[in-house]
């Protein structure tokens, strides 16, 4: 009950910070002007590019946003007004995490729909291929966030600094969800989707579980 | 209103320990067999230095802490904590980006109140603490005295039998403090047992029935501000207003019973009876005095001992 709660709550309050505004209106404008700076990309449909795009920029931005509101909240002594009652420590995290991804979730689909909508009328390659593309582009963004997300959340339960925190977030969270990107798209042999999948999946679930541990034991 | 106690403990600690290892390996002891138990009705001060473990007492009290030695008893310990508890921390803050309303909706939601009850009740305890119209304010626009009474209110949302505040007249202004100390004597005499730290010695002697003073991780001793008086056994003292000469010093330093003669400035004088002396004997004393030596003298009142003197005896270095 209470996981659901928070996470109605966190939605509620990264929704309207102006990181989000950045994320819902700069995510989407970035596909328009990957049209206007790209107009031949060497055949490669805007939208997979606004992908990757938007994997980076939407999993520095919210690998920076959750790392420092962490550090924040815990500096400020947030945490002791909330674990004085019925709720699990893990779900604090996991409802911060919930709600920023699918804020980024909501930008990331917008983002693509535009670039969707321009690949349509602006390159002559079926549509079918265009869908499978961005499908695939979708999932890799998808697994390559999830990665920062879990790495902002651990860099804010490690750190006391503010500062730090974001330095670490973008330096090292970001970096590390390339993890779930880049080998698929060097590596031939690798099925790039699959391996994001899988890659991003048990990426998220092993520092979740760090963070699980780490704060479970924290002392506030 | 005055609270009114009864005997029966609502919380008792026994024996409680809590030691702290930094990243160095040093051993920190917070708490050394700490023990008092507080009763229903009580508003129970708990006073130290900082570091002297007010806080820990406090957090274990409340959950937040759980491994420490010895044993914490609650008196309705078959019911969740949470729904006894009110808790008051020290620098807690609040989410920026909420509102009053949304803050008080999130806290009474996770502590179980009905959705449905939660406006009524939300508008009623703004209302105790005396914060009205801010009720769709972002909190980051309350002033330090409105966030302290919305710490609060969000302890008092759901009714809870235990008070539990640490430091809840920090950073107040004359103005808060003296509501604060209002809103808790009303809570003491609605019934609600309180327990509450602080380093404002005249706002502990104001509203607690009993104090503990507690000093490198150790309870020093427990009373109410007259039993520490006596188990310390300080004298009275006699406050003199007027213009006085060194002769009359002297001549009060002869009076039987005057343990010392202090000047405070050019005017003021204070005579520190020994504890077992006759007041009114020693008062009379030195009213003669005064008459002999033909000084005018402007007042003279009996100054009895304060909670501070009782403090500083205990912290200060001269019991351990």
């Amino acid at each position: 009950m209470s996981l659901g709660l928070l996470y109605k709550d966190e939605l509620r309050g990264y929704y309207k910070s102006k990181t989000m505004i950045v994320l819902f209106v700069g995510m989407p404008l970035i596909s328009i002007f990957m049209h206007f700076l790209q107009p031949d990309a060497e055949g490669i449909p805007i939208s997979t590019l606004v992908a990757l795009l938007v994997a980076s920029l939407g999993g520095t931005l919210s690998s920076v946003m959750l790392s420092t509101t962490v550090v924040n909240e815990k500096s400020r002594h947030v945490y002791e007004l909330f674990l004085i009652r019925p709720i699990k420590r893990f779900h604090l995290l996991l409802a911060k995490f919930l709600a920023v991804y699918t804020c980024l979730l909501i930008g990331t689909i917008f983002s693509l729909s535009i670039g969707l909508t321009i690949d349509y009328f602006t390159l002559e390659i079926p549509l079918d291929v265009i869908l499978e593309g961005a499908a695939d582009s979708l999932v890799i963004s998808l697994a390559a966030m999830a990665i920062s997300c879990s790495m902002g959340l651990l860099i804010g339960v490690l750190t006391n600094s503010v500062m730090l925190a974001a330095i670490l977030a973008i330096y090292a969270g970001n970096q590390f969800s390339m993890l779930a990107v880049l080998p698929g798209v060097i590596l031939e042999t690798l099925d790039p989707v699959l391996f994001s999948l899988a890659i991003g999946l048990s990426a998220t679930i092993v520092i979740m579980g760090i963070n699980y541990f780490v704060f479970e034991k924290k002392q506030f | 209103m005055t609270p009114i106690v009864n005997n029966s403990p609502v919380i008792e600690l026994h024996n409680v320990s809590k030691q702290y290892q930094n990243g160095s390996g040093t051993i920190t002891k917070a708490l050394q067999d700490v023990s008092f138990s507080i009763h229903r009705g009580e508003i129970f001060g708990l006073i130290g230095p900082n570091g002297a473990g007010k806080t820990t007492t406090i957090k274990i009290l409340v959950g937040l802490i759980h491994d420490f030695e010895g044993q914490v008893i609650k008196a309705s310990q078959n019911r969740e904590i949470y729904k006894i508890l009110g808790y008051l921390p020290q620098e807690a803050g609040f989410q920026e980006w909420r509102t009053v309303n949304h803050a008080l909706t999130t806290f009474g939601l996770l502590s179980g109140i009905p959705k449905e009850h939660l406006p009524q009740q939300i508008t009623e305890i703004l209302t105790q603490v005396g914060l009205n119209d801010v009720l769709n304010k972002k909190i980051m626009h309350l002033s330090g005295g409105m966030q302290q009474k919305l710490r609060l209110a969000q302890a008092l949302l759901h009714h809870p039998e235990i008070l539990i505040l640490d430091e809840p007249m920090t950073g107040l202004d004359p103005t808060s403090r003296f509501q604060m100390k209002t809103i808790i004597g009303k809570l003491a005499a609605a019934g609600i047992t309180i327990l509450f730290s602080s380093h404002i010695l005249s706002d502990v002697e104001d509203i607690a029935t009993r104090i503990g003073i507690l000093n490198y991780g150790k309870m020093l001793t427990i009373g109410t501000t007259a039993e520490l008086q006596a188990e310390f056994q300080i004298g009275n003292e006699i406050a003199i207003e007027g213009p006085h000469s060194s002769q009359l010093t002297s001549s009060f330093n002869d009076i039987d019973g005057v343990e010392s003669v202090s000047q405070r400035s050019v005017s003021h004088l204070r005579i520190r009876l020994t504890p077992d002396t006759d007041v009114n004997a020693a008062m009379a004393a030195i009213m003669q005095t005064i008459l002999d030596n033909n000084c005018k003298v402007h007042h003279i009142n009996l100054v009895k001992p304060s909670l501070e003197e009782v403090y500083l005896k205990y912290v200060g270095g001269t019991v351990a």
